[in-house]
């Protein structure tokens, strides 16, 4: 964790990362869908409606048997989730809200959360 | 390893910038909502300035700031150390970190002849050191054992050739011997290549090979050790070698410490091994780096590296990246490499392994929303932790404004679909738990369809539990009756484990929509609750009367007089004599006394 940034820098940075991770996820699930594991740690959880799901292979599987999906996220928020529940590891929550079309279903809302975790952040730019 | 026993080179680290209200024996007693912790998240770099690329000496000053606080004896030795540039000695360091014996690593090849550390460069003229450098013209297209053998053929006396290297189209090597040298220039045009040309062999004096010439004797190892040893900062566990080569500690003794050659690379990294090896912060910046090789090196040998500063180097290569697999690192500076040029600006995420030890423990959301729903929402202050965030979306809706009652929720509701301003986004962020409570407390009264709820837990980890409660809840006109909207909810809260009261919340994210049909009409089938009263601990009237005291005496808003009476078991002259000390040596922060 990046200890000598403030907590406004915090904010900030996760607002960006968060932007460009729905990107990617949501792109994942509707066009490139083998690649959404990427996404997942190896000992992730997925909870669908009450439904839980781990690890990289139940997942795969999971995610193989959804139909095909159209999401539009028309809600993105996120926070830097405090470092005293991951011991220093960055972590954000990142919350969506919108609508999904799976196939052969009709439209419906939706609501997904996500902790992300940054093992690794790659400083390019230096302010 | 016992880093404490006679650690004279480093300060005992306890939150040196956050103002201590219990007399400090070490750490007091863990509560879950860490009064210290909670603080750095308003003190901007509470921790000294980290690892910037230029600017090595902002980190020095930082340090003498907090000498202060500090434990360790003052290394009067230290200060009497040649000091030409009058750099400030680093008071953390008594210039040994003598935790082992150290075997101040092998002098190995002993420098090439004699010439100094500071060997002349380039060629022409006499070379004091003996040595000669061999160039072959077009060498880049031999075979390098081709070419070699084929002299050595012809060549009258046997040659050993040092450092062999490829530089445009010629290849180079040193020989060490004039006679040598000689009979290699002889050799030029006697071998004829493969496509008919004859090999041209140059020959002129040299500097030593600059492989050999950076070989470092055992003394000028203690030399580096020493100096390493005044860059260790103990309390953090992180080791400065920003520009080292500029150094005047090694500069005086004309030792040349260059990064970027494999020698010096591996000699730093050896002492670290020997002395430091639970280092997490190094700083590397401002060294020429170009390649990693050696660092590759620090996966075994410290592996609990958890910072690497990199930037302003050379580094022109993401694949040189690849040589550090395995490091598990947190943080990994490039910045102002040739690389950059190559990346767009953007942060990437790398797996982890996850550490998850369940230790689910129950959070009550039958009284929080009892409480929620009570009229006063104040008592909430004791489920959320001091660092806490909270924010709230509403979607865009178009269909009928007017009636819609999320008019009330729209104006704070946080989406960064539609808010790009930073400031805007920053400030629609609820952050401290008394700005949480205070936000909730003005959002419209509400009544929760509790048994319309539905809780999922999201993740666990021995530190962090995350759930989702979803459901509905109508808004509660003032005078108790209900009012026409039914609204359906999700929110996303973090916890952390506090204390006996089980756990208090870091993060809280909620989502207000308008309910649909299906969900009004399966909605509070069941008599609603009777909100209860609250059996979460609040302020006595004696404490409350104390407390008003307090914040008029010190100055300090009620939040800060609050846990400095708390932290002080409400004992208000013990509480008043804590702050008088503290405020004298000027430890606490402005934001105390803003009401």
């Amino acid at each position: 964790m990046a200890t000598t940034l403030d907590f406004r820098t915090h904010v900030d940075q996760s607002c960006r990362y968060s932007e460009e991770f729905v990107n990617i996820y949501y792109d994942c699930m509707d066009k490139k869908r083998r690649n959404l594991t990427r996404l997942y740690l190896d000992k992730a959880t997925l909870v669908w409606n009450g439904n839980a799901v781990s690890g990289q292979d139940a997942l795969a599987e999971f995610f193989e048997s959804l139909p095909s999906s159209e999401f539009q996220v028309h809600t993105l928020d996120c926070q830097p989730v405090h470092e005293q529940a991951t011991q220093g590891q960055t972590t954000l929550l990142v919350v969506t809200g919108g609508t999904v079309k799976f196939e052969g279903n009709k439209q419906r809302f939706f609501n997904q959360n996500f902790l992300l975790t940054a093992q690794l952040l790659i400083f390019f730019k230096w302010k | 390893r016992n880093m404490a026993d006679g650690g004279h080179y480093y300060n005992e680290h306890d939150d040196r910038t956050a103002p201590q209200y219990r007399s400090r024996k070490g750490r007091g007693g863990h509560k879950g909502r860490s009064y210290d912790r909670s603080r750095r998240d308003r003190q901007p770099g509470s921790h000294s300035g980290g690892f910037g690329g230029p600017g090595p000496r902002s980190r020095l000053a930082d340090m003498d700031e907090d000498v202060a606080m500090s434990d360790n004896s003052q290394d009067s030795s230290a200060q009497h150390r040649f000091n030409p540039y009058g750099r400030p000695i680093r008071k953390g360091g008594d210039g040994r970190f003598d935790r082992r014996p150290g075997k101040g690593g092998g002098g190995g090849r002993g420098g090439g002849g004699g010439g100094g550390f500071r060997g002349g460069r380039g060629g022409g003229g006499r070379s004091r050191s003996g040595w000669f450098k061999v160039t072959i013209p077009h060498g880049k297209k031999y075979d390098k054992q081709w070419l070699l053998t084929a002299l050595q053929n012809i060549c009258s006396v046997p040659y050993r050739p040092v450092q062999f290297h490829v530089d445009h189209n010629r290849a180079h090597f040193y020989v060490d011997d004039s006679s040598t040298a000689h009979a290699l220039h002889k050799c030029s045009h006697k071998i004829t290549d493969t496509d008919g040309y004859k090999v041209e062999v140059h020959v002129n004096p040299s500097a030593p090979p600059s492989s050999l010439v950076s070989d470092l004797k055992p003394e000028h190892l203690e030399h580096l050790k020493q100096c390493m040893a005044k860059r260790f900062d103990g309390s953090q566990q992180a080791l400065d070698l920003n520009n080292i080569r500029t150094d005047p500690d090694l500069v005086s003794q004309n030792i040349e410490v260059i990064l970027n050659r494999k020698t010096s690379m591996e000699a730093v990294i050896k002492i670290i091994e020997e002395n430091i090896p639970e280092l997490t912060c190094l700083n590397l910046s401002n060294n020429r780096i170009h390649k990693l090789d050696e660092l590759a090196e620090l996966v075994t040998k410290v592996p609990n590296l958890k910072t690497l500063n990199l930037s302003h180097n050379e580094l022109k290569s993401d694949r040189e990246l690849d040589k550090l697999k395995g490091l598990k690192l947190g943080e990994l500076w490039l910045n102002r490499n040739p690389l950059c040029d190559f990346f767009k600006d953007q942060a990437s995420y790398i797996r982890s392994d996850g550490n998850d030890l369940p230790a689910p423990i129950g959070f009550d959301v039958e009284t929080y929303y009892s409480i929620y729903d009570s009229g006063d929402r104040q008592p909430l202050l004791d489920a959320y932790h001091d660092g806490a965030s909270l924010s709230l979306t509403t979607p865009y809706s178009t269909q009928n404004p007017s009636r819609s009652s999320l008019g009330e929720y729209h104006k704070d509701s946080r989406n960064l679909r539609r808010h790009k301003d930073s400031t805007l986004r920053y400030r629609l962020l609820k952050h401290t738990r008394l700005n949480v409570v205070a936000f909730l407390n003005e959002l419209p009264k509400t009544q929760h369809d509790i048994a319309s709820f539905t809780v999922d837990v999201n993740t666990y980890t021995n530190t962090l539990l995350s759930f989702t409660v979803s459901g509905v809840f109508k808004e509660v006109a003032v005078d108790g009756k209900s009012r026409e909207s039914t609204m359906a909810f999700s929110r996303v809260f973090v916890t952390v484990p506090a204390g006996n009261t089980g756990l208090c919340i870091v993060n809280d994210q909620l989502f207000i929509r308008m309910a649909t049909t299906e969900e009004i009409r399966r909605a509070f089938v069941a008599p609603a609750p009777t909100p209860s009263s609250s059996p979460v601990p609040t302020l006595t009237a004696p404490q409350q009367e104390m407390l008003t005291a307090f914040s008029q005496k010190s100055g300090m808003n009620l939040e800060w007089s609050q846990k400095c009476l708390q932290d002080n078991e409400w004992d208000f002259n013990r509480a008043a004599q804590i702050f008088t000390q503290l405020k004298t040596d000027g430890k606490i922060p402005d934001v105390a006394f803003i009401k």
